[in-house]
């Protein structure tokens, strides 16, 4: 059956005025190789590795852009995580091979290169120690490069002392990066159960079980999905409602597998997955919160919000499904602050809190991301906060995360501005409830029944 | 570091082997590859460079029917000047849709440009810059998007 003039116009529409792009094609390469007991060596392995393996990547895309019509905002790498690469350092080495993977993104033109990262729910190896040490320095001294460090999962539960030094981890960064509103922060996620192929930031890196080199793609899509929530009367029932975020979904997930596809066949790497979460961005429009807010409320935060969300990602998830045999990653629905216009302006209006965005984690993707929160919040506080998330992540058996940005020097009501993708954070007001006896107790979170599946 | 890894040299040989086709023979596929190895070898540092080269060569389109879309307020000479852009690029043009809306108008043509004597990006080009002359916004896109979008 050829085209008919409405789908090509719907399709020009969604890339043209409902901001449709693909939000990242990220390349996952693995480091292991690169493995050496002199850190000259390693760090020449591995820049050498990344700058032969992604030498044509961005070009790649831009040429997938040009053919298609479809822009790809973002090209990434995730890399093997570093605290295998580079076990046995000491954490100022593990900085010099931050710079070094910082170097390679630079000179390929890669966006984001994620994967500076230690997987260590169950406890710390030293290479993981030391690692999460040099994070705030590594992250101070780089531009592109993102941290990540998965705390717990369903099956080990969570490592307590892990959650307690991410607090203060968290905290060195923000001040490390002071003279820039602590955009550190911005750069480093903590997980519980985190996927291995995901290609978004800050969380990407190239898992233990992935293959040598693949290309994952992560779509981006909540405008194209806002009008076709907007179009619906307010008389259509909730069945119908999923159905229309269906059929979209299927149709940006489509695209985005299709470009992933055709960006890895373009370099003769394997194609992974697509992530389908809606990643929102600051542009109006293009906004996740409005979405919840077009299927019937007055604001995101209004009681109906978690509902709302849990709607929204699974009939996501559904039309994703169908349309891709290869849906990894996050896959569901993105509810950063900073990040969407639609969340700002709740912030800002004071209809959403902390705790109201912690019960939307429950349902959506991942979890509290991109929230500013006052510099004077103690490490125990943001601990707490880390452990809070875990929780969920780990009983309901999905992921979860925090990434959260205590700036020095502001306080609840102020908002920072780090432009482009990362957008305006307005600083939340958080509890200053004790919580020190408890994020202090040490040892082994137990891991939940519902781990125990075999 | 001279030596190539048995997973670089087996790259080398199945792009070879694209580049070459599948009726190559066994022995012209072993001189081109044990050329290309003994090349990077000795090239050292340059290593990276080389691949480069070889790798941007699987940067060329092999499909080739595209999709033009273009919109903009009625007036004369839309169609004559976007077709004889296309007739200069010696493509063929397979079906076309137009539709006008009060005064908007649409128009949708798809293309066969296998016989064309330029490449894609050079045919999108003078249409971009033919319809910014007529006042239109043109896109033009390759024709495989939209099936995958909206064929199951």
């Amino acid at each position: 059956m050829p085209l008919s003039i409405e789908e090509i116009l719907e399709t020009v529409r969604m890339t043209e005025v409902e901001h449709f792009d693909i939000r990242t094609v990220t390349m996952g390469i693995n480091l292991r190789d690169c493995a050496s007991d002199d850190l000259q060596r390693l760090k020449k392995n591995i820049y050498e590795k990344i700058m032969r393996v992604a030498s044509e990547h961005v070009k790649a895309a831009q040429k997938v852009e040009t053919d298609y019509g479809i822009s790809i905002a973002n090209k990434r790498i995730s890399v093997t995580p570093i605290s295998i690469v580079a076990d046995g350092y000491y954490p100022e080495d593990l900085v010099e091979v931050a710079e070094t993977l910082d170097r390679a993104a630079d000179e390929l033109g890669i966006d984001f290169l994620g994967g500076y990262s230690a997987l260590v729910q169950k406890g710390f190896s030293r290479g993981d120690l030391s690692l999460v040490h040099s994070i705030p320095d590594a992250l101070a001294r780089t531009k592109h490069v993102c941290s990540s460090v998965n705390i717990a999962t369903t099956k080990a539960g969570i490592n307590m002392e892990a959650a307690r030094l991410m607090g203060e981890i968290i905290k060195q960064t923000a001040e490390k990066t002071a003279s820039k509103d602590a955009i550190g922060c911005a750069k480093l996620v903590i997980f519980a159960n985190v996927p291995e192929d995901n290609p978004f930031i800050a969380g990407a890196f190239h898992g233990v079980s992935e293959p040598e080199i693949v290309v994952n793609v992560g779509i981006s899509g909540p405008g194209v999905i806002l009008r076709a929530i907007r179009e619906a009367p307010d008389e259509l029932d909730m069945a119908s409602l999923s159905e229309r975020i269906r059929k979209m979904a299927y149709k940006i997930t489509r695209a985005g597998e299709f470009i992933g596809k055709r960006v890895a066949e373009l370099q003769n790497v394997q194609f992974g997955i697509v992530d389908i979460s809606l990643a929102p961005t600051p542009m109006p429009g293009d906004s996740v919160a409005d979405i919840l807010k077009a299927m019937g409320l007055e604001d995101v935060g209004a009681p109906g919000t978690t509902a709302a969300l849990a709607l929204l990602t699974d009939s996501v998830k559904r039309g994703g499904m169908m349309a891709s045999s290869h849906v990894g990653g996050m896959s569901g629905a993105f509810i950063p602050v900073s990040e969407d216009a639609g969340m700002i302006a709740a912030v800002e209006r004071g209809s959403i809190s902390i705790e109201k965005l912690e019960a939307m984690t429950s349902v959506c993707s991942v979890g509290l991301d991109m929230i500013a929160i006052p510099g004077d919040t103690p490490a125990s506080t943001i601990s707490g906060i880390i452990l809070d998330e875990c929780a969920i992540g780990i009983m309901n058996n999905k992921t979860t995360a925090v990434r959260i940005i205590p700036v020095p020097g502001r306080k609840a009501g102020d908002s920072v501005d780090y432009g482009g993708l990362l957008g305006k954070a307005p600083i939340m007001k958080i509890s200053e409830l004790n919580n020190n006896v408890f994020v202090n107790r040490g040892g082994q979170y137990p891991a939940p029944s519902r781990g125990l599946r075999n | 570091m001279n030596q190539l890894k048995e997973e670089d040299i087996r790259k080398i040989a199945e792009e070879a082997l694209r580049q070459l086709g599948h009726s190559a023979s066994p022995e012209s596929l072993e001189k081109v590859v044990k050329a290309t190895v003994s090349k990077l070898e000795s090239s050292g540092n340059d290593v990276v460079e080389e691949w480069k080269e070889v790798k941007a060569t699987r940067l060329k389109s092999k499909h080739d029917r595209i999709i033009i879309t273009a919109f903009g307020k009625n007036r004369t000479g839309i169609l004559a000047g976007l077709t004889a852009v296309l007739a200069q690029h010696q493509c063929d043009i397979i079906d076309l849709t137009q539709k006008l809306m009060q005064e908007f108008f649409t128009i949708m043509l798809l293309v066969d440009i296998s016989e064309s004597s330029s490449d894609f990006e050079s045919i999108k080009n003078d249409l971009i810059q033919k319809g910014e002359a007529l006042d239109l916004k043109v896109i033009v896109q390759h024709e495989e998007i939209f099936n995958a979008m909206h064929r199951i």
